[in-house]
């Protein structure tokens, strides 16, 4: 099982290349998609999902090319859109028969797909209520739902926890742990919490481009020996933020503490163990500094 | 000076959000085409015995006025009747209810700016009025004055009271969707019918028609009466001059008065309008609230996803156990979500119109609940082709295996079930008595109407397009058995199901072109 993105670029109306020689090489395992808002995460997504068609460069699923046979990659693909949409007047068990019709699956495995579906992500006992009257998070979580209904080899899940709260945030990562197994797991975020519990890969996207691909002990590696912290006045919190990369701050009853990374500390700065966060942080303005330069 | 500072930056947001999208162009592109039609003589104002007015400033300025009034105060209520829907959708509503904007405030501002949506379009004719004034003019004086007041006075009064109502339709949960989209066309019909029988209307036709006739008598004693505006018709053979309306205080008052009823029309509106409040967004929104026991004391929360490794097992699935011929449940899928969320009594009258063709003596008799039997699932068919869009659902289906080949299909062969069931009374009765030339028309009928919803829904994304044309065509056609229209085949003499096989044909590989346009990949 193996998917290949090579070199791929998408560009839209006016020019406006949303990713630019993207390449990446995935095995079952979870990846993390890490980047800021509009760094191009969705149109990946979209390109992988069949939705929309790269403008330079292939996708290969298990050796196909996506442009020459894109069903050989929708056969097994899971896919939880950023924003999902349901019909509203159909139930849970509805929703999930009508696309399991769409993905043409056999009406007996379907209904014992959906039975454990629904037990899985905990709806069974709000099955018959119709989708139009449910929160975000059980929409979401019928959105994970229909991702799972064809046991797909790819699941793609884009921001899936966005809308979700701090506890269902924690148990949807931990589902997706436990589902990773034999397939490739994609999941974009822009969350570093959400990707430092599940993945055992981590893609960071800027600008349209990859920037780093590496486990996340790599990426910590990075960042090892970079983070500090010491602790300034508030009136000194402004030059402070502009002459160090900064990843906290923290008011304390003796000042505010700094976390920032650097090569170079200040005097008196403690060093600290690095999260992927700072490596994340790190990463992005390594990268913007070299596009600028 | 503050609200009427507030009041501008309401509707002229609006109104640019509006022009700036693509669907504008289409509105403008329609009211060219009218102007082009009037200039080409494709439609016809006749008074009395075969009359027409001589091509000055005044009949040109009258003529185009009319066709506005006629035509914008029908299309263009479904052009401008999705402000409040916009705002919802784009949830804008939600940061506006939070501000200590009055309601009334909000309808009339949609209201105007729904006016200048429409006054624009307006606009677009009076300057092909001039065009067309240039062109085609038998007298050579220009009297702008005499071009442009019809416009000023008779359309733009009537395109206030189309933008009021549309707040209106919008804000009254019964008529916001499909339903208020379906009335409204019976409601401008019979308004038209008010104007005919000399009362004095939104559209202003009454204050052209007593003018022209009252001209026309002095120049032609003893001529008919009559009045219509034809579209491909009888042309008028003859012509008189007519000096235009002498626009008195009267008249104008007369006038003025339906711009105050188009602000009453908008703040009745606002009675209604519920200030994007949710729990007045889905009927069933309470119904699912109440199954849940919110507001009986229980919290109405769910238990959370379960996520201990021994409760996440999922049985592999065999990709082999494929069914060999899936189109069957995917129909069946597609009909159920077609016919889903349609309230008990909808099914109780189309039972009940099936039972009467069942059992109507004559076939005249069944011909005519036909007709009724295929208006009712109007809103079922519409939503055919654009579902997808408007529940935000395409990049789940789009993403599928083989989308294109097999849900598309899925949703027609739906469609020309519900058409087959709704008229079953009448396909039996033919079948019993091997009336083939009924059947033939049955079928025709039954295929034309979802290829047309469907191509529709695919190209437009929206269910209103569908709504409004097929209501008018039924109107014109079936229900008034007119030759060319009639896809039903009312009369033997109006029937033409070749036609309309052919017509769906196309329709359906519109349909396929469409769907297939949005789509990375087939």
């Amino acid at each position: 099982m193996e998917l290949i993105i090579d070199q791929v670029g998408k560009c839209y109306r006016g020019n406006v290349w949303a990713l630019r020689e993207f390449s990446l090489q995935l095995r079952p395992g979870v990846l993390g998609l890490l980047g800021p808002n509009g760094a191009g995460k969705t149109t990946l997504m979209s390109i992988l999902a069949t939705i929309t068609r790269a403008t330079q460069g292939r996708v290969l699923w298990n050796g196909t090319d996506l442009a020459h046979d894109p069903n050989a990659i929708r056969r097994t693909l899971g896919y939880l859109p950023q924003d999902l949409g349901v019909y509203p007047h159909l139930n849970a068990v509805e929703f999930l028969e009508y696309l399991a019709a769409v993905k043409g699956l056999d009406s007996a495995v379907a209904h014992r797909r959906i039975d454990e579906l629904l037990n899985l992500v905990n709806l069974a006992d709000v099955r018959k209520r119709p989708l139009g009257g449910f929160s975000g998070g059980m929409k979401q979580r019928v959105g994970i739902a229909q991702a799972l209904l064809n046991d797909p080899e790819l699941l793609i899940v884009d921001e899936p926890t966005a809308g979700l709260d701090p506890e269902e945030r924690v148990r949807f990562r931990n589902l997706l742990s436990e589902l990773s197994g034999e397939r490739i797991v994609i999941l974009s975020t822009h969350i570093v919490s959400d990707v430092e519990a599940t993945a055992t890969d981590i893609a960071l996207i800027s600008r349209g481009a990859l920037v780093a691909h590496a486990s996340p002990e790599q990426l910590l590696r990075k960042v090892e020996g970079k983070v500090w912290e010491y602790v300034v006045a508030s009136s000194e919190l402004n030059v402070a933020k502009q002459r160090y990369l900064t990843s906290g701050a923290m008011r304390r009853s003796d000042g505010v503490h700094m976390r920032v990374l650097t090569d170079q500390p200040p005097a008196g700065a403690q060093p600290m163990i690095a999260t992927l966060e700072d490596a994340y942080l790190f990463c992005l303005s390594d990268h913007r500094a070299g596009a600028a330069a | 000076m503050k609200q009427f500072y507030l009041l501008y930056e309401m509707v002229r947001a609006d109104f640019l959000e509006r022009v700036r999208r693509y669907s504008f162009l289409l509105t403008v592109g329609a009211a060219l085409y009218l102007a082009y039609s009037v200039s080409a003589e494709k439609v016809w104002l006749v008074v009395g015995d075969g009359y027409r007015g001589v091509y000055n400033s005044a009949w040109i300025g009258a003529l185009m006025a009319v066709c506005c009034s006629v035509f914008f105060s029908l299309a263009g209520f479904y052009v401008v009747k999705n402000s409040i829907q916009r705002d919802t959708e784009t949830r804008v509503g939600s940061v506006l209810a939070a501000t200590p904007m009055r309601k009334s405030f909000y309808t009339l501002a949609k209201t105007i700016s729904n006016f200048a949506v429409l006054a624009a379009m307006v606009f677009v004719v009076m300057l092909a009025a001039f065009a067309m004034r240039w062109l085609h003019g038998e007298v050579k004086q220009i009297s702008l004055w005499k071009l442009w007041s019809p416009f000023l006075f008779a359309s733009l009064p009537a395109m206030a009271v189309t933008a009021a109502l549309a707040v209106l339709f919008e804000a009254l949960p019964l008529l916001r969707g499909g339903v208020g989209n379906v009335l409204y066309f019976f409601a401008w019909t019979a308004g038209l019918g008010l104007s005919v029988n000399g009362v004095n209307d939104p559209t202003g036709l009454q204050i052209f028609y007593r003018s022209m006739h009252d001209t026309l008598k002095q120049t032609v004693p003893g001529t008919k009466e009559g009045f219509s505006l034809t579209i491909g018709g009888a042309r008028a053979v003859h012509t008189f001059y007519w000096p235009g309306v002498d626009w008195t205080a009267q008249i104008l008052l007369a006038r003025f008065f339906w711009i105050v009823i188009a602000v009453g029309i908008a703040l009745v509106a606002a009675a209604f309008f519920h200030r994007f409040d949710p729990a007045y967004e889905w009927s069933f929104r309470k119904k699912a609230a109440q199954a849940a026991g919110v507001g009986n004391g229980s919290s109405g929360t769910v238990n959370p996803i379960v996520t201990t490794p021994a409760s996440v097992h999922l049985t592999p699935l065999n990709r082999r156990a494929k069914p060999a011929w899936p189109l069957p449940q995917l129909i069946a899928s597609e009909l159920r979500l077609m016919l889903k969320g349609q309230p008990w009594w909808w099914y109780v009258v189309a039972a009940g119109l099936v039972i009467a063709q069942l059992f109507s003596p004559t076939l005249d008799a069944r011909r005519g609940v036909l007709v009724f039997a295929w208006l009712w699932p109007v809103l079922v068919w519409s939503r055919t082709g654009c579902r997808e869009e408007r529940n935000g659902t395409q990049r789940l289906i789009f993403s599928s295996e083989r989308a294109l080949l097999r849900q598309l299909p899925a949703v027609w062969v739906a469609g020309v079930m519900v058409a087959l069931i709704t008229a079953g009374g009448f396909g039996v009765r033919a079948l019993l008595a091997a009336d083939w030339r009924s059947i033939e028309s049955w079928l025709a009928g039954a295929i034309f109407i979802p290829s047309l919803a469907l191509a529709l829904g695919v190209w437009s994304g929206t269910s209103k397009l569908f709504e409004a044309l097929y209501t008018v065509w039924w109107y014109i056609g079936p229900a008034n058995r007119t030759p060319g229209f009639d896809f039903i085949g009312v009369t033997s003499a109006s029937s033409d199901p070749l036609f309309y096989f052919l017509a769906a044909a196309i329709l359906l590989t519109a349909a396929y072109l469409g769907r297939r346009a949005r789509m990375a990949y087939v």
